[in-house]
This record gives structure tokens, sequence and C-alpha cells, in this order.
């Protein structure tokens, strides 16, 4: 499942010149994650990936038969179906899934996330986290090939949002899925990828690859001076990145 | 504490109808006591309401019955178009402008025209009730079928819903509150237009709707049946928009920030 970007630009109909070209490889399995400054195009990049708009010029290559699922920064959940509906909607717009086989695969996606006891609970009625946690089930729940997450945890507070790193965390490497994460945060982006690649300001184009070589991610690694190294090291070419 | 509570709310509007019906008693029963027939007082009109209460019961299910088919026609008519044209902006851009025209056209106006093409009969009542109510569904729907999130519009473009799939399971459901908020503006609107449909055909036959009625009244100076009546078509509109909104409450109260408490 390797998907390649091979020389993608991006200029919107305004005249915005949002992504230079730009080449990526990522590996089946792997866990990688797009950090850049505000507006340099890495939400687009992967829109650009999902196929939800396309390139200007370049293109992107991944297997015919794979499956994708995207997660937004919003959650983006139907207000008017409850917790269970709308893990089960992918499903539906998906074909393939008996009536039956929807529903035993919902709870046991709602279990895996902690969701047990609000399956008939509203989106309202969610804290931030929760709805995240409902996010990625509803995605999870196709069994995808690949997950691109755009700035999921954005919306959530710190604490909510270190355990859903680790739920996340875990999450991938039960279901060994290939994720590619865009977010701002660089902690996060050290905490969970294989490979974090830094974009510079507007047009984004790649300034650095980073390779994260933790073998444990636990607790414990947050704190150890190795990971604060890394974190800070991502950070000063952030700030230098043009 | 409960009790009390409850007072506070219905207590002073209860208090303001007192004061007014009394106030309007003191006109009628002394400023206005050799003109009775300009203003009679509130007591002889609940007479006048009871002693024909047959008769205004008939001519209220008249027009509630010729209402409700106005409105249930504006409520399809108007859906149905408003999907169309949420399906393509050339659509949207070629007849938007004429559902304006609705909304602009005088009614009073065009109602002769129209009994003159149905006839003198309900048909034509129902017409004029299905034209005034009509604009305010079309117009609430197509904003609603335009105002999905965008997120939501990619998530269902992700996994390749049809243009059929996308409708129904996001743009219509979305689109609720703005269709409610649509319907409850023609609920009151399409009792509105019955009675005017009412007062064009309203000359040919006696025992027709409320607007039939209220003509009939003041041709023959029965000032306070004609009370009794406005008092009746009020209620009707009432009626209507309360069982809308009652309706529009079941549907959202589990998801729209508008009906959760």
């Amino acid at each position: 499942m390797t998907i390649s970007v091979s020389g993608v630009t991006k200029h919107f109909n305004g005249g915005v010149h949002a992504l230079s070209p730009l080449n990526l490889q990522i590996d089946t399995g792997e866990f990688i994650t797009v950090v850049g400054p505000s507006g340099c195009g890495k939400s687009t990049l992967l829109r650009i990936i999902a196929g939800l708009i396309d390139p200007t010029d370049g293109s992107v290559n991944k297997p015919d038969t794979s499956m994708g699922a995207f997660v937004f920064q919003d959650a983006a959940l139907l207000p008017w179906r409850n917790v269970q509906k709308n893990a089960e909607l992918l499903m539906e717009l998906e074909d393939g899934f008996s009536k039956k086989e929807r529903v035993t695969k919902a709870l046991e996606v709602l279990k895996q996330v902690g969701l047990e006891g609000f399956e008939k609970s509203y989106p309202h009625q969610l804290s931030g986290g929760m709805k995240m946690r409902l996010s990625l089930a509803r995605a999870l729940v196709l069994r995808p090939d690949y997950l691109l997450l755009d700035e999921p945890l954005s919306a959530v507070d710190e604490l909510t949002r270190e355990v859903l790193q680790e739920e996340i965390h875990t999450l991938w490497k039960f279901t060994k899925f290939t994720a590619i994460l865009v977010t701002h945060n660089v902690t996060e982006a050290v905490y969970l990828s294989n490979r974090v690649v830094v974009l510079s300001p507007r047009p984004g184009k790649i300034t650095h690859i980073v390779d994260i070589p933790f073998k444990e991610r636990d607790r414990k690694l947050r704190s150890s001076p190795k990971f604060a190294k890394l974190v800070g090291e991502i950070s000063g070419k952030l700030r230098n990145g043009h | 504490m409960d009790i009390k509570r409850k007072l506070y709310f219905t207590l002073p509007p209860i208090l303001v109808l007192i004061i007014f019906l009394l106030v309007w008693s003191g006109f009628s029963n002394f400023i206005y006591a050799d003109m009775a027939f300009l203003l009679p007082s509130p007591l002889i009109v609940v007479q006048s309401f009871i002693s024909n209460f047959g008769d205004i019961f008939d001519a209220a299910m008249m027009t509630l019955s010729e209402a409700l088919s106005g409105f249930l026609l504006a409520i399809s008519i108007g859906i149905t178009s408003a999907a169309i044209m949420s399906q393509s902006k050339l659509l949207e851009r070629s007849f938007y402008p004429y559902a304006i025209l609705l909304q602009t056209v005088p009614v009073v106006a065009v109602a002769p025209l129209i009994v003159l093409w149905f006839g003198f009969d309900e048909r034509s009542v129902i017409i004029i009730s299905l034209i005034i109510s009509l604009f305010p569904i079309i117009n609430n729907t197509l904003l609603g079928l335009k105002s999905t999130s965008i997120n939501l519009v990619e998530l269902f473009q992700m996994h390749n819903s049809s243009r059929f799939v996308n409708f129904f399971k996001l743009r219509l459901p979305a689109a609720t509150p703005h269709i409610i908020a649509g319907m409850r503006i023609s609920a009151g609107l399409s009792v509105i237009g019955a009675i005017v449909g009412e007062f064009i055909i309203g000359s040919g036959n006696s025992n027709g709707g409320l607007g039939v009625q209220v003509i009939y009244a003041q041709g023959r100076l029965e000032t306070a049946l004609l009370f009794a009546l406005i008092l009746t078509a009020t209620l009707v509109g009432f009626l209507f928009f309360i069982t809308v909104s009652t309706l529009g409450h079941q549907l959202l109260r589990h998801w729209h920030e508008s009906e959760i408490a």
C-alpha cells in the first residue's frame, strides 16, 4: 500500500499558490506526519491525496483497490443521527455491508474506542474528545488501508489530547493502517510518527524529512530527553523553514 | 415554588387581557353606547359566537380544509422545486427569479383572475392559499439544501456517494430546520390566503368558509358576528402554527440547537 505523491502543485482559482512541486513516498503501514505553519497548504496536500481536490500538476498514485478514510478537524458528525447510526454511516455509503453486519461492526468499534454505553446518545451530548473518538470509530470500522487525519485533535483540551494521541497510537499499532496526519503540534507529530515532514510557508514545499526512531511509545517517552531534543529540533526547522 | 413560577409567567398576559376586555367593555357600553354596531361589547361578541356556533364551526372547518390543502400543496411543490434548483446553479439561476415573483405579486389582485380560471369554488381558494404560502417554503428549503457543511460534503464525496444518496442521507436531513422554519411562516399565510380567496368568491355563496361569512356579516352590519368570525379566523391560523411548531419540535428535538433545551 505505497502512496506516492509526485510533482504535485496547486494553484487555486483566486491565484493563491498553495503548493510547490512536492514529492513524497509513504510506505505501507507507516505513520507519517506533515507539519507546517498555518496556511502552508498541508490540508490541501491531504485533500489532494484523498482525491477530494485535483492537483494543478503532478499526480498521486495509490493502489486502485485501496480504501481510504478521512478524519476531519471538527469531527464532521451527522447531528441528526445517534452515535451508533453515525458509526454505521460509511458502511451504508460503501457497498457490501448487510444491515446486520453494520450493527455488529458499529457496536464493536464503539467498544474499541470507549464509547460503549453511548450508542443511543446524540453528538451534541458528547464532549469534544468523545466526538473525535466517534469520528475515528466511524473511519476505522471500514478497516481502511490508509487513514488521513486533518488536525483531528486541534479542538480538544491538552489532557484529552494526550490521551487521544495514545489511543490513536494503539489503534494504529494493532489495526495496521497507513496513516498521514496533518498538524501544527510538533509534540504530537513526534509522539505518533515514523517520519515527520516539515513544510515551508506558502507555497508549501518540503524543507526537511525527519526520521523518528522510537520503538516504544508510552507516557514515559514524552518526558525523556531524546523526545524533547527531537521536538526542539523540528520546532527549530519549522521556524527557519524558509 | 413551582406554582409560583408558573403564575409568574402566566399571570401578566392574563392581567393584560382582563384590562383590555374591561376597557373595551367600558368604551362600548358608555362611550359608543348609541352606536353598538360599531363596537359591540365583548359579552355580546361571546353571545353571538355561542348562538352562531354551528355556522361558525362549519365555516371554520371549510376554511381549515382549504388552507390545509393549500399548505400541503405548497410543501410538496415547494420542497420539490427547491430540490430541483439545488441540483444545479443553472437551474437555480433560471427559475429562482420567478419564485421571487410569487412573493411580490399582489395576491389580492391576482385572485380574481384565479377565480375566473378555476371557478367560484374551493379549487380557486386552495390555489390562492398555495400561491401565498409557496415562496417561504421554496426559499428556506433552497437555503437549507445549500448550507450543508463542507466537511460533510467531502466525507460523502470520499466514499463515492451518488447524488441520490447525497440528497437523502445528507442534504435533506441537514435542511430540515430550514424547511420547518419556512413551514412555520407558511402555516399562518395559508390561512390568510384561504380567507382572501373566500372574499373573492364570497358574494356567490352564502354557506362558504370564514371569509365568505365575514363578507356576509359585514353586509348585514352584524358586527358582533364579524368580531366572532375574526377571532375564529385568528384561532385557526394559530392552531396551524402550533401544529407545525410541535411537529418541528418532534423532528428536531434530538439534534438541532434551536430545540435542545
